[in-house]
């Protein structure tokens, strides 16, 4: 019996996970002369953003904030770099090289 | 006493039309000069570097609990100036360091590269300090 509720279980889990990551829907956002596209931007916990350089020089990004800390590290014109939401919160994204490029990234359950 | 204070006035006029003509690049201090370096390189830390290596550059910047190792402290770093310019223009990964270091070759003119390289040796403690490990 345990054996039983202990597979239910799992597949209500596994489900629910499925679901969600079916939901979960994935951004471009542009680095554009010297400029993300979008100054802020509104996704749902479980979204992705790729950020992609269309510079012909290096971009990097990176947010200190509590909900999403991260850096992607330095990459040039043509590549991007794929970031998960897990939490919500209002995420500021900067590039460490272009120190007057900035957005707002809020997430929401 | 007319033709001395008319000789006075002419002398001033001479005196402050010189002046005027001055070459700019004259001026102290002068554009090549180690102080001018010293100081655009501050303005060029400040602005592009001290995100990660601190406003004092010892590897305090806001950004750095987000990397392990911590940037370098530059104040007690014992690379020369060689090794400086290769790694801002190159960056980190090219160099067997940290791939967060970006390669600031395309971004920075060389100029401005020079006189960040500049300023860094103006703030360098190694010599006096030598600690025994410094990145």
């Amino acid at each position: 019996m345990k054996y039983i509720s202990f597979i239910a279980t799992f597949i209500f889990t596994g489900s629910l996970f499925l679901g969600s990551l079916a939901h979960a829907a994935d951004v471009e956002l542009l680095q554009k002369s010297k400029q993300f596209s979008q100054k802020a931007l509104k996704i749902k916990v479980g979204d992705s953003v790729n950020f992609k350089n269309e510079d012909p020089f290096f971009h990097n990004v990176f947010s200190l904030s509590e909900a999403k800390t991260f850096d992607l590290g330095s990459y040039p014109q043509g590549q991007f770099k794929k970031v998960t939401f897990d939490k919500p919160g209002t995420i500021e994204v900067e590039c460490a090289i272009h120190p007057e490029m900035k957005m707002t990234i809020e997430v929401t359950k | 006493m007319r033709i001395l204070s008319a000789l006075v006035v002419a002398i001033g006029m001479a005196v402050v039309a010189t002046a005027a003509m001055a070459d700019p690049e004259e001026q102290w201090p002068r554009k090549d000069s180690l102080e001018a370096k010293v100081y655009r390189g501050s303005i060029v830390f400040t602005h592009y570097c001290s995100l990660c290596h601190g406003v004092t550059a010892e590897g305090n910047g806001r950004a750095a609990r987000l990397y392990t190792p911590r940037p370098a402290n530059l104040v007690l770093s014992e690379k020369n100036d060689a090794y400086k310019e290769l790694i801002i223009r190159r960056g980190g990964e090219a160099m067997g360091r940290s791939q967060f270091m970006p390669p600031w070759g395309k971004e920075l003119t060389d100029e401005q590269i020079a006189d960040v390289i500049a300023y860094l040796h103006s703030i360098n403690r190694y010599k006096e300090e030598k600690p025994e490990k410094t990145e």
